[in-house]
């Protein structure tokens, strides 16, 4: 059976891209590409997460679950970590 | 704002190996009168002598048509003012002058001609030539071997006409070389009535500059005279309605649906929550793309039935740089900035519709770059807009 790909959404609204979302954006220079052949990976105009919780910028979400503050490290890890959970 | 155009344009290449040419264009728009008058002056010969005569005669047949003497009365001052050349006993310089007036809705749109010794102009309605009546006057003056003959005509423009005026460089192209009688006024006018055929809405920047092309391959790529060719085309305008920012008031937001899809006209939205307030409003999808950005500029996005989706205030901060330091749109990386620059240069009219909520997530002192003041930025395109690429703007706040 196919598996599903994980849905990956990247917030490129202002706030997100001037604090580290555009960074996250290089993600082909950073992340394992078995990971991103496993991923859909898009952009979003903005995810409206920081008038929710406020936690801090760059927001992704994988698979519809927020996470606030990411850095490239942390997507990664986040991205490799749903992949094997899929 | 109007809801037809007079574009104006020219374009101008000197004889081959001249860094100055005797071929002089002026165009004023004087928007207190409702008046434009375009000036095309060719002094005898090439280089400094001549460019000082076509200057003198074009100066003084646009300060005369400002003024509130008829025509044909400036006609004549200019024609005594001008020096006639003592070996050849002709008038140092030729002239035409378009004087166009219009009503204030721009409706009306008349143009009086005068034409002294240029080749006459042509007029055309889509891509089919018009005919009409001139008026000639004789005028005799001191040292001259003939009589002058100054044509005066006056007629109404319409929406889809074109009036082109060009100086003997057109006309004489390709003399001796590939043509034995130059390139004539019947050459221009079915290059001309072809082009037009082919490309029904082509500007008069594109018209005039494909003109004078043409002109200069006749003669071998070595211009052997200034070639200068101007069109006036009376257009519909292009509009583009810009929106950024969300409304201040969740009730507003049926408000801004509403205008934008009664615009007829471009659409750019830019800003990421507008973006999503108009993605709901219309049901469409939003696509981010990201094949396309810059570390100082985020994606733009697709979204059907709006051309430009961008982010908001850093985009259109670079937006005002690009435009404020008249970097040319062709030596711009493929950004973001780049397409909505194009959009803005392309457009005559420009609609501002500016959403006054206050962003929350751009007040974070955290933020590593200023965000400016979104009221300051549509400021600062506005006047760049106006001042610099002489668009017509506007704006309303929402």
């Amino acid at each position: 059976m196919k598996k599903e790909k994980v849905q990956v959404k990247i917030c490129v609204g202002t706030a997100c891209f001037v604090q580290g979302g555009s960074d996250l954006l290089l993600y082909n220079d950073f992340v394992d590409p078995a990971v991103i052949a496993q991923c859909e990976i898009e952009g979003c105009s903005c995810l409206e997460a920081c008038k929710v919780n406020g936690e801090g910028a760059p927001y992704v979400t994988i698979n519809g679950e927020v996470h606030a503050k990411v850095t490239q490290e942390e997507f990664a890890r986040l991205l490799s970590e749903a992949v094997k959970n899929a | 704002m109007n809801n037809i155009f007079i574009d104006v344009d020219y374009h101008q290449i000197y004889k081959h190996g001249q860094k100055i040419g005797g071929d002089v264009f002026l165009l004023s728009r004087n928007p207190d009168s409702n008046q434009i008058v375009c000036t095309l002056s060719d002094g005898l010969g090439s280089g400094v002598k001549a460019n000082v005569l076509a200057s003198l005669t074009a100066h003084m047949a646009h300060k005369l048509s400002f003024s509130p003497i008829s025509l044909s009365h400036s006609a004549e001052i200019i024609m005594n003012t001008l020096p006639v050349c003592k070996e050849r006993k002709i008038s140092y310089s030729t002239f035409t002058i378009a004087d166009i007036h219009y009503q204030e809705n721009m409706s009306g749109i008349n143009v009086r001609l005068v034409e002294y010794d240029n080749p006459l102009s042509l007029r055309f309605s889509g891509s089919g030539k018009i005919s009409w009546q001139r008026e000639k006057n004789e005028l005799q003056r001191k040292n001259a071997f003939k009589k002058e003959i100054v044509q005066y005509s006056s007629f109404n423009m319409e929406i889809g006409e074109r009036l082109i005026m060009f100086s003997d460089g057109v006309a004489q192209a390709g003399l001796g070389k590939s043509l034995p009688l130059g390139w004539r006024n019947s050459g221009v006018e079915a290059f001309v009535s072809d082009l037009i055929e082919k490309e029904p809405d082509i500007s008069s920047r594109e018209l005039s500059a494909a003109i004078v092309q043409k002109a200069n391959s006749l003669d071998g790529m070595a211009s052997k005279d200034d070639i200068t060719a101007v069109v006036v085309y009376i257009r519909r305008p292009r509009k583009t309605v810009i929106v950024t920012g969300p409304p201040f008031s969740k009730e507003s937001d049926e408000i801004l649906g509403e205008k934008i899809r009664a615009f007829d006209g471009r659409k750019i939205v830019s800003g990421g929550t507008t973006a999503l307030i108009v993605s709901r409003l219309f049901n469409k999808k939003i696509s981010v793309d990201l094949s396309c950005w810059a570390p100082d500029v985020p994606p733009a996005s697709k979204m059907d039935g709006i051309d430009l989706v961008t982010e908001g205030m850093l985009t259109l901060s670079q937006v005002a740089n690009v435009l404020e330091k008249r970097i040319p749109v062709a030596s711009l990386p493929n950004t973001p900035v780049k397409k909505f620059v194009e959009i803005l240069l392309d457009s005559d009219q420009i609609h501002f519709i500016v959403g006054t909520k206050i962003n929350e997530a751009h007040q974070d002192p955290n933020i590593p770059v200023e965000i400016g003041i979104r009221r300051t930025i549509v400021g600062r395109l506005r006047a760049a807009l106006e001042n610099i690429y002489l668009k017509e703007t506007s704006q309303e706040y929402l």
